[in-house]
């Protein structure tokens, strides 16, 4: 006769066989998370599942530090507990007490190591990083064809100064992913572009692992031509990114990295051509200046003038001395009248009178200033065409006309020494 | 400098001698004969920058792998 027990005993009955079974406790399952529920208390409720078969599971609040990821929905994890039994409702489940994601820690441990391998090279040191060409002309891109990297970046630079756009297509996730990236990168050098995008549109870090692999990282370095990283994931740095010449956070940044917006160039070009017509506007006008002083010291009109000035100068002179003549003649005659009367009819009373008329003419032909300019004589006239007669009129560029007997010059002062007195 | 010649400089190079010239012009140092020179070079190279700049058809291409080495096709994306 079967023994009758109550519910809870038949559970607790459960519970400790599974409690005693090492089959079942601390083991390690992998599976998918789903139907997660986060209650107030902090425990964590949802299930494990895998292709065939799935497992009610808690995580109870106080197991919560071990964890360095935030559970969600969908996510692939390996977890560490004991399958047990909820006595109060007679729930078979399984008790977590750590989690990790799957995969994740291996890929962790294999950034970190090639990260410090290629460190320990010399490879993300700041000395090897190239600055971008300012004016490229053919910009290659290495990404996939149908992705929404290449369409980002060619509707980028549409506003940006023209260059050609060569893409190498490539896998960017999933097997074969890096190798794909790393041939893209030598394909582009060969055929010699100015600089090269290497990138992608965001995803998680899974999806960006192609480029955590070394042979993306190799690739980039041995590039000649220098290479903007352009993994959409803003906060994580991948490999790439570090070994890269530029980083760029989108793959539309890295366009605006490469190339230079073009209004900004047609503004610098504008201002470079009005520079240009300036310093030519301000050339001529110099030159037009230069030669306005010298046009005015040769227009004929000045020349009149000066000619007119020189000829009412002599009139003058000329004129003064006719005057002084009349008056040396005069005070001649009457002189030879006053001798005549006092000498009488003496033989030739008129000689004396006569050779003092010839110095009288000796002395006039002296006062002529034509006379004087004969013996070497010159004198000098001020811009006005009036006589210079001191030395206190003059300045150093001072301009002055020389009469000479038989012409006239210009000349310029040079200097002007006062006499000593 | 004959326009053949022009044709070979890059934007940079264009760019590079427009500034030069600027820079000979504002020094003043130049005869009016050369300044007007500098300044038609300063305009050649002022429109062919433009010329460039302006360029409305740039190619977008993609490289195709092919057995005999690699090949260039156009790649349009709308």
């Amino acid at each position: 006769m079967a023994e009758t027990v109550t519910v809870r005993q038949l559970n607790e009955r459960v519970r400790s066989l599974l409690s005693d079974s090492a089959a079942v406790r601390d083991v390690w399952v992998a599976g998918e998370i789903s139907g997660l529920k986060k209650y107030p208390s902090g425990h964590y409720y949802f299930t494990l599942k895998d292709a065939d078969s799935e497992i009610r599971a808690v995580m109870f609040s106080r197991y919560r530090p071990r964890l360095d990821f935030e559970p969600a929905d969908s996510m692939m994890v390996s977890a560490l507990g004991s399958a047990g039994i909820y006595v109060e409702r007679g729930q078979y489940q399984f008790s977590v007490e750590s989690m990790r994601r799957s995969g994740v820690g291996d890929l962790y441990l294999a950034f970190e190591a090639l990260k410090r391998k290629l460190g320990a090279e010399g490879l993300f040191d700041a000395g090897r990083k190239r600055s971008l060409p300012p004016y490229p002309r053919v910009i290659g891109v290495v990404t996939s064809p149908a992705g929404a990297a290449i369409h980002d970046i060619i509707t980028t630079s549409r506003r940006l100064f023209p260059a050609d756009i060569l893409l190498a297509p490539a896998l960017v996730q999933g097997a074969g992913a890096a190798e794909s990236i790393a041939s893209g990168i030598a394909l582009l050098n060969r055929h010699g572009v100015d600089a090269i995008i290497v990138g992608r549109g965001g995803g998680s870090m899974e999806d960006l692992w192609a480029f955590n692999e070394e042979a993306v990282a190799r690739a980039i370095a041995a590039s000649a031509a220098p290479v903007i990283s352009a993994v959409g994931h803003e906060t994580d740095f991948t490999i790439a990114d570090m070994v890269a010449d530029v980083r760029a956070p989108t793959p539309t940044g890295a366009a605006e990295l490469a190339l230079r917006d073009a209004g900004e160039i047609r503004r610098q070009l504008d201002s470079e051509a009005s520079r240009a017509a300036r310093a030519l506007r301000s050339a001529a006008d110099r030159a037009r200046s230069r030669f306005a002083v010298l046009d005015s010291k040769l227009s004929p009109q000045r020349a009149a003038e000066r000619a007119a000035m020189l000829s009412m100068r002599l009139d003058e002179l000329s004129g003064r001395a006719a005057s002084a003549l009349e008056k040396a003649l005069s005070s001649a005659r009457s002189r030879l009248a006053v001798a005549e009367s006092a000498a009488g009819a003496r033989a030739s009373p008129a000689e004396p009178a006569r050779r003092e008329l010839e110095r009288f003419s000796e002395r006039l032909e002296g006062v002529s200033p034509m006379s004087v300019l004969g013996r070497g004589y010159c004198f000098l006239t001020g811009p006005g065409g009036e006589a210079v007669s001191s030395a206190r009129s003059l300045r150093p560029g001072s301009a002055i006309g020389i009469r000479m007997m038989d012409g006239s010059a210009e000349a310029e002062i040079s200097e002007v020494r006062m006499d000593e007195r | 400098m004959s326009d053949e010649e022009a044709t070979e400089e890059t934007f940079e190079e264009s760019l590079k001698a427009l500034e030069k010239i600027v820079r000979d012009l504002e020094g003043g140092g130049l005869p009016l004969d050369e300044a007007i020179k500098a300044y038609e070079r300063a305009a050649l190279y002022r429109d062919r920058c433009r010329k460039i700049l302006d360029e409305a058809d740039r190619r977008v291409q993609k490289l195709i792998e092919a057995a005999d080495g690699a090949r260039k096709e156009d790649f349009l994306t709308e």
